[in-house]
């Protein structure tokens, strides 16, 4: 299709203005100089070491990791059965469910973090790194929920019931039929939730401690007391990491499609 | 199948999930919110939100957050509906591409994201240095910490929602209604007002209220670009809560955040011009 001049234009500026700033911040992270200056006086790679020379940084990442994936697992596990209910059959109240099912989604991320904490420290006493993973699992629910959804919904339920009328139990139907083929879903929810977990802040923000961090949190305590391009470097490293998941991503599952 | 069977398939399907929410989601929340209308003693009392929302500083940074939510969502429309305009028009592998640089900063990590700014508006950042090496300015101009910094910085962060949520709304309009509007005598601008705007509606209202309500609970981007000297509800929520420790005015804010969102969330996709 033709495009006009005009728009094309300005979705280039607009191009210019969401992605210039990862620019800059990869070339500041090889400066050369101790404090934040753009352009950089010199080249070094000084930064990159400090990153993995600083302790902090090394634990916070493996909580990360490890509470991304846990989170991550037990939010699919718990909410594909719902989607797959949501789905495929019609009751009553089902409509409310589905609100309730997102709603973690839509109330702020500080407020759950905060009722999280408030709730943990006086009713239940949940030690704190289990409410950091009891938290991360609530946000990344709706997730799981609607991308496996919209995955189910585009197959087709014949197969499913071909299946179980040649003797295959409902359970076994699931596993053996339904699962691969709506295993690209699946995928994309397990990597939209990961990273939504591993790049949390919200809800970190009130769920960490004295030795339980993550390192988005890590990294906002590090920038209270320096100001060196040991962030920017850092920084580059997660952005670089996020560009190819998400370019992988996009190419082998359309991965904007389910956002 | 049976009744019976499809109750007994259904709640094993949902109730371990739902149980989970209820726990870990929903009564926390509820409790909070029974809290923020309790006093010491526990008994009832609205003396919180009277502490709190006649507070100077609680009024200034509520309105201050409403000010910044309604700069960054008219610019978002602006940028975002020819984005999603010429995205829409491209063939399919050239959109998956450009969709996907689109979405970086909303999949990149909140700090990492952030702390660009810092670099980009900082005392020695790369507008400063222009501005000097231009001599338009002698000294470094002060970027960070101000409202202008934030709403850069949330710009960026929630335009991309504006263009994806503009784009599967664009998608759904005929390819041809704007070639017979423009066949028609419509000039192109005309025919973008009155035909692709009201067909897309719908996802401009769903792309406003996500860009709003955004706006109104971002915590990273103001708590790096705007810091303690330009706070704004998350940040005062934050600030109240784990420095000050005043965790009643924590509840209160919390609660007045999560109503403002409410309300938003629903009033603004009730209203619909008559017209359209």
């Amino acid at each position: 299709m033709k495009q006009p001049r005009f728009p094309a234009v300005l979705f280039g500026l607009t191009l210019v203005f969401l992605l210039g700033p990862f620019v800059v911040i990869l070339l500041s992270s090889f400066s050369a100089d101790s404090i934040m200056r753009f352009p950089p006086s010199g080249f070094s790679l000084e930064w990159y070491q400090k990153v993995f020379n600083i302790r902090m940084f090394r634990t916070t990442f493996w909580i990360s990791l490890k509470t991304g994936l846990a989170a991550t697992f037990t939010a699919l596990a718990l909410g594909v059965p719902v989607a797959y209910a949501l789905v495929r059959y019609s009751f009553r109240g089902k409509t409310a469910l589905e609100v309730f099912f997102s709603s973690p989604a839509i109330v702020p991320g500080l407020v759950i973090g905060f009722s999280l904490l408030r709730f943990f420290i006086f009713v239940t006493k949940v030690p704190i790194g289990m409410g950091l993973y009891f938290g991360h699992t609530a946000i990344l629910f709706p997730y799981a929920v609607r991308v496996v959804s919209a995955s189910l919904r585009n197959f087709d339920p014949a197969v499913e019931e071909a299946a179980v009328s040649l003797g295959s139990t409902r359970l076994h139907t699931f596993f053996a039929v339904v699962v691969p083929n709506v295993r690209s879903g699946l995928v994309a929810a397990f990597i939209l939730a990961f990273i939504t977990s591993f790049n949390n802040v919200p809800i970190s923000l009130f769920l960490t401690g004295p030795g339980v961090a993550t390192l988005p949190i890590q990294m906002l305590v590090y920038m209270e007391y320096y100001f060196d391009p040991t962030i920017s470097a850092l920084s580059s490293i997660i952005i670089v990491f996020t560009i190819l998941i998400v370019q992988g991503a996009e190419r082998a599952l359309g991965i904007t499609n389910y956002l | 199948m049976n009744q019976l069977n499809l109750k007994r398939t259904l709640t094993l399907l949902i109730l371990p999930g739902a149980i989970f929410l209820l726990l870990f989601f929903l009564v926390p929340l509820l409790f909070v919110f029974a809290e923020s209308f309790r006093d010491a003693e526990g008994a009832l009392t609205l003396a919180r939100y009277g502490e709190v929302l006649s507070d100077r500083q609680f009024r200034h940074v509520y309105l201050r957050t409403l000010k910044i939510a309604l700069i960054v969502t008219p610019l978002a429309v602006l940028l975002g509906y020819p984005s999603a305009y010429v995205i829409v028009r491209l063939p399919v592998g050239r959109k998956s591409l450009l969709m996907s640089l689109v979405i970086l900063p909303l999949m990149t990590s909140p700090v990492a994201r952030t702390f660009a700014w810092i670099v980009v508006l900082g005392r020695f950042g790369i507008v400063n240095e222009t501005l000097r090496a231009l001599r338009l300015v002698q000294e470094p101009a002060r970027l960070l910490y101000t409202e202008g910094a934030i709403v850069v910085g949330l710009l960026q962060l929630f335009l991309p929602i504006m263009v994806l949520t503009l784009v599967s709304a664009l998608e759904n309009v005929q390819d041809d209604v704007e070639e017979a509007a423009l066949s028609l005598g419509s000039s192109r601008l005309g025919s973008f007002f009155r035909v692709l705007v009201p067909l897309s509606y719908d996802g401009l209202i769903m792309g406003v209220t996500l860009v709003f309500t955004g706006c109104i609970t971002a915590y990273v981007t103001p708590a790096i670009l705007g810091g303690t000297k330009v706070l704004t509800l998350a940040t005062l929520m934050r600030l109240e809560s784990l420095v000050l420790m005043n965790w009643e005015a924590g509840t209160v804010i919390a609660v007045v955040m999560i109503v403002t969102t409410l309300v938003l969330y629903n009033g603004l996709r009730i209203y619909r011009p008559r017209n359209l």
